[in-house]
Formats: C-alpha cells, sequence, structure tokens
C-alpha cells in the first residue's frame, strides 16, 4: 500500500543531477560533507548554512520522510523550536503543527492524572508544537534551498568511508554511476543502520532489553477529538495494553498501540485490523480514513565515541531510544545544534580543532540521560515479570486515590534541553537559555534573533543598574568587543561606553539565566551560539570572562586577538 | 537508615499488619504490600534513606 492510496499525501520528489566528479574522474575535497538528510542531518546544513558555512549533504533518497508519510517524530520541544526560529522555519512550522498543552493519562476507564502546561513560560515559543516529521524535513529542504550555500545531493548513497589522515573519503553511488569525494570533516546523520559507523568498524553498545512491539495508525477523522495528548497505560480497547493518542498537522491523529510482545508486526499493521482497533476505541459509527499504518520495535543504543578521528555522528547513528517523550527526533535537532557553530568557529580559525571534543562529551551525555530517561518509561509500560506487574498496580491504584504516586505514573518524561557536563566549551552544569523578548537599542527583538543577526559568536551579557561606576569594566569590555575574539559585548540594565544595550523589560532574560539579586553585582552572562549558558560570572571580571572564552576557543583566541 | 526501635507499639503494628493481609492469596498480598511500601516510602521523603532501606530489605533474600 502506498501513502496516496492511503492518505493522498504527495511528498515532494527532488531531481538527481550527476555530480561533477563524475565527469571529472577525480574526487573533490569539501570542508564538510554530511550524510544523511533526515531530520539531524538538514537540521546541520540549514544551521551550518545559516552560520555562512558550505556543505555537501548527500542522501540517497530523492525525497523526505522514512517509508512514505509515516508520521515518524511529530512533538516539538521548545528547546527544537526555538532552533527552528532561529534558522527561520519557526512560523511555517507554528502554521502547519498544532499547539498543545494539556495531557491525561488514563488507566482503563479512568484518568489517572492530568497536567496542563500552560503555565507561563519565557520564551517566545510554547512547550510543544506537533507535526508530522516529514513536513519539519520539508520544511528544512526549502529553507537550505533559499540560504544557498547547501550542496544537496540527492540519490547519492555512501556505500564507503576511509578516514585518510587528514580527511576522510566516501565512495557515493549514484544513478549515474559511482564517484569519491574527500571531506575534512564528515557528519553521518544516516541513521541508524550508518554505513560510515560500521565501515569504521564501531559498533554501538545494545543498552535495551527485550525489544516492546508497537503499531502506528495514522487516521484522520470527521469528529473532532479534544486537543491533548492521551495516553493509556492499560487501554481496555487494547486487550489492557498501553495507547498514546496524539493529534498532528492535517486534523490527523496519531494513535501508538502497544502490541502482545509476540505478535505478528505485518499481521497487527494490516488496514483491516487497524481499522477495527479504531473501531473498538472509537465506537463503531466513527467515521475515519487510515493516512498510515506500521509497526515498529523500540530499541536503545548508544556509540562510545560520538567522534572518530574527522567524522562526528549525530541522531539516530549515534543513539537510538524508546520514542517515549520525543525524545529522539529533538535530540537529534540539538545534536546538530550544538555541532554546527563548533565546526563554523574551528573552519573560521576562530577555535582550536579541540572545541570539537566537547561535543562528545555534551551530545553523549545527553544521549545517556535520554536512554535512562526513555528506558525507564518502557520498564513502566511494559513490567518484565509479576512481581513488577504488582508494583506497578499498586502505583497506578495509589495514583488514582493520592497524588503523591501520579509523579511516579511513567507514560513518557517529555523532552527538556539536557543540562551539560562541564567540559572545556562550558562551566557546567551547562543550561539552555530560552529564546526570551529583548530590546537591542531600544529595538524589539528576541534573543535567538539577535544571535541570528550576529556571525557564529559568544553573546556575553553584562548586568547592573544605572548608577554603577564601570568605566574601567567598560573599556576593558569595550576591547574584548572589538578584538577578534568571537565575543559581541552587551549591557543590559546600565550603559556602558561603548558597548550596545539590552533591554529586559519583562525581566524575562534575567529568569531564563536565573538571575536574582546578584544582579547589581555586575555579572557577565556569557552565552554559546547554541544559546547554552557557558557561564554565568557572579561578580563580573573581564579577565574572568576572557579565560572562560580561551578556554573554549583554545589557542586560536590568543594567536588572532594578539595578531 | 534507624535501624533501632521506633515503633511506638511493635506487637500491635505486627498484629495489624497480619491482619490486614488475613484472606488475601500471595498476590493480593504482594499489592497490599508494595502498596504500604509506597505510602511509606513518600512519608519517609528521604532518597538515601529509601535506598539504604530497600538494600536492608533485599540483602537476606537469595540473588
Amino acid at each position: 500500500m502506498t501513502d496516496m492510496a492511503m492518505g493522498g499525501y504527495a511528498l515532494p520528489k527532488y531531481p538527481f543531477r550527476e555530480p561533477p566528479e563524475i565527469a571529472a574522474g577525480t574526487p573533490s575535497r569539501h570542508p564538510i560533507v554530511i550524510v544523511g538528510g533526515g531530520l539531524a542531518g538538514l537540521a546541520a546544513a540549514c544551521d551550518l548554512a545559516s552560520r555562512g558555512v558550505a556543505s555537501v549533504l548527500l542522501d540517497e533518497d530523492d525525497t523526505i520522510g522514512v517509508r512514505g508519510a509515516s508520521s515518524r517524530g511529530i512533538v516539538y520541544a521548545q528547546k527544537t523550536l526555538e532552533f527552528f526560529a532561529r534558522v527561520g522555519i519557526y512560523e511555517r512550522v507554528r502554521e502547519k503543527g498544532v499547539m498543545w498543552s494539556k495531557g491525561k493519562t488514563l488507566a482503563g476507564h479512568d484518568v489517572v492524572y492530568e497536567f496542563d502546561m500552560t503555565t507561563a513560560t519565557p520564551s517566545v515559543q510554547p512547550p510543544f508544537i506537533n507535526l508530522q516529521q516529514f513536513y519539519i524535513e520539508w520544511f528544512l529542504v526549502d529553507r537550505i534551498g533559499e540560504i544557498g550555500r547547501t550542496d544537496l545531493r540527492w540519490k547519492n548513497r555512501v556505500c564507503a568511508a576511509l578516514d585518510r589522515g587528514d580527511h576522510v573519503r566516501l565512495t557515493v553511488e549514484t544513478p549515474a554511476g559511482n564517484y569519491e569525494i574527500d571531506a575534512d570533516w564528515v557528519i553521518d546523520a544516516s541513521g541508524l543502520h550508518s554505513v560510515v559507523r560500521d565501515g569504521f568498524g564501531l559498533d554501538p553498545r545494545s543498552a535495551g532489553k527485550t525489544p516492546d512491539r508497537w503499531c502506528i495508525c495514522d487516521v484522520r477523522f470527521k469528529k473532532p477529538l479534544p486537543i491533548e495528548r492521551w495516553t493509556w497505560i492499560e487501554a481496555p480497547f487494547n486487550e489492557n495494553r498501553a495507547v498514546w493518542q496524539h493529534l498532528m498537522g492535517d486534523s490527523v491523529w496519531r494513535m501508538d498501540f502497544q502490541m502482545a510482545p509476540d505478535a505478528d508486526p505485518d499481521a497487527v499493521s494490516r488496514p483491516e485490523v487497524a481499522a477495527e482497533r479504531m473501531r473498538r476505541q472509537l465506537g463503531s459509527d466513527v467515521e475515519f480514513e487510515l493516512v498510515w499504518v506500521g509497526p515498529y520495535a523500540y530499541r536503545s543504543h548508544c556509540l562510545e565515541s560520538f567522534r572518530h578521528k574527522r567524522t562526528f555522528f549525530i541522531g539516530d547513528a549515534a543513539h537510538v531510544m524508546s520514542p517515549f517523550g520525543a525524545r529522539g527526533g529533538n535530540s537529534g535537532i540539538q545534536d546538530a545544534e550544538n555541532l554546527a557553530w563548533k565546526l563554523a568557529m574551528v573552519l573560521a580559525g576562530h577555535a582550536d580543532e579541540r572545541l570539537l571534543d566537547t561535543y562528545d562529551i555534551e551530545r553523549r551525555a545527553a544521549a545517556q540521560a535520554n536512554i535512562q530517561v526513555t528506558d525507564r518509561t518502557a520498564r513502566f509500560l511494559a513490567p518484565r515479570s509479576k512481581a513488577e506487574r504488582i508494583i506497578r498496580d499498586a502505583v497506578i491504584s495509589l495514583a488514582r486515590q493520592y497524588e503523591f504516586a501520579r509523579p511516579m505514573v511513567n507514560t513518557g518524561r517529555l523532552s527538556v534541553p539536557n543540562v551539560y557536563p562541564d567540559s572545556p566549551a562550558v562551566r557546567g552544569p551547562g543550561t539552555s537559555v530560552q529564546n526570551v523578548p529583548i530590546t537591542v537599542d531600544g529595538r524589539e527583538t528576541t534573543l535567538s534573533q539577535l544571535a541570528r543577526s550576529l556571525d557564529t559568536c559568544f553573546l556575553a551579557i553584562v548586568f547592573g543598574e544605572a548608577a554603577t561606576d564601570a568605566d574601567g569594566l567598560a573599556r576593558t569590555l569595550a576591547a574584548i568587543d572589538a578584538s577578534a575574539r568571537p565575543i559581541r559585548v552587551f549591557a543590559c540594565g546600565l550603559a556602558l561606553p561603548g558597548l550596545p544595550t539590552i533591554g529586559d523589560p519583562q525581566g524575562k532574560l534575567a529568569r531564563a539565566l536565573g538571575l536574582g539579586a546578584e544582579r547589581s553585582r555586575m555579572p557577565i552572562a556569557l552565552i554559546r551560539p547554541d544559546l547554552y549558558l557557558a557561564a554565568l560570572i557572579p561578580a563580573g571580571t573581564a579577565s574572568e570572562l576572557l579565560a572562560l572564552a580561551d578556554r573554549a576557543l583554545g589557542a586560536a583566541a590568543v594567536v588572532r586577538s594578539e595578531a | 537508615m534507624n535501624t533501632r526501635p521506633n515503633i511506638p507499639d511493635p506487637d500491635g503494628f505486627y498484629a495489624a499488619l497480619v491482619a490486614a493481609n488475613e484472606g488475601l492469596d500471595v498476590e493480593s498480598s504482594a499489592l497490599l504490600m508494595a502498596r504500604l511500601a509506597l505510602l511509606l516510602a513518600n512519608q519517609i521523603g528521604d532518597q538515601r534513606v529509601l535506598l539504604d532501606a530497600l538494600d536492608a530489605a533485599r540483602s537476606s533474600l537469595p540473588r
């Protein structure tokens, strides 16, 4: 069955163009080659392009999406939405997607607990937007085309990778024949079955136990359902196994059904079987149309290092986790965001190559945290023994009666920005800074728009009060701002000669940075290009700021600023 | 973790615990004990004490 037959989706087809290397007969050399045009690879290309960095992206297919118009990753969390705002696709995502904030967890016919996340967030972006993954990929492809720095090659399948010391040579298969391409740096975003990773003999350690089997049904109804995330731990209409119900774009609903461990994947995803399940859930009088149906098994694995010499692994090529809490797609995009600015700074000569090691430190820690969180959810939903099921029954039965047990009911902990451990690029624990509304020299903007308007650089924001006497600090900071180091300095709450001012009229920037009364002692917030707080220097000194920046940038910063 | 006597009426509590399990099969009894453990854990509310108590409870059982 094709996607057209079921859901009426016609995904775009992109043209294959014969790569110039085939006629030339010799490999070409590029600073960055990205392997795989899924969420993570497209996000990396788009972020690099928005930073002025060219790359070649090789994708084996000639369209977006996987297995047709499957919805795949559907929940995009705030940090990812803030990334979309920075690279310029947020408005399209907001228009096409569905904002939601309410959720219910049910057992049998009862609501065990419910939540509402409309509590004010300082970010311009909401906590979540739901949208089918292929739309995100579509918007990224369009945006990459608009920016125009990415050589996006469809129907280019990488079949071998060889590290040659100062570059990596990739062998690529195309309809017009094979060719070789050399890259100073490779970003492998080619997913679970990465040829690059396997070719280097790297074996992702399996972190998972018995895979849990599920069946996805993307379905469209005549009768509207409430725009809420509903999860059943025990659904009466699914033989007391779990069910997820989530709205996406185009009024299509995503229903995930947990299957019996010994279920036949092909049998449970037959359209007539899926349709019968929907009728059991919604009643025989509900009219619906199946958009896409497919089985899948959960698993988890994680590479021991996300960097292998000149190759970086991002997204599923590096780590795979159960989909609970939307941590797969969101973490793949955040891998890309973490790596792109570091490569941009290294290629510009602003930072030493050592900065690139922090990608592995930070994002592997994030992946391990995500795998732990998702494995705990998976285990709650699929108890492995009679005793374990009794413990879960105890939690569910208490949660019906008492508030205290509700936080233990685990149907997924929704994706939040990971906290980074100490690395040369962050004084840990490193936290994400939300995209708050600010003014710059009186003009209304947001933190991510400010970052987007500048070359890839750290933002150093010194806080204080109007009456503070800070001429000495101002002179030093203005000198740092004007130096070759990729640091732009701003003053917030006070005017310092030679420095632009940031206004924080609603106090949201201070809130996002966790700044309280110490604002008057002239703290300096050092914010990275991926909008993570590199450090908060409590009583700001320019020397500490420089020391932190130079720790991240290495000798390159010192050499350039002395030149 | 406090391992000195701290229950005001030990015999009374033992009797109440046995009485609560009376007439239950092993599975229902296990559910009761799990519910009790969770209720008590919330009273204690100290992760280190809870993990020490788990270790102590498990220590004399077959591995």
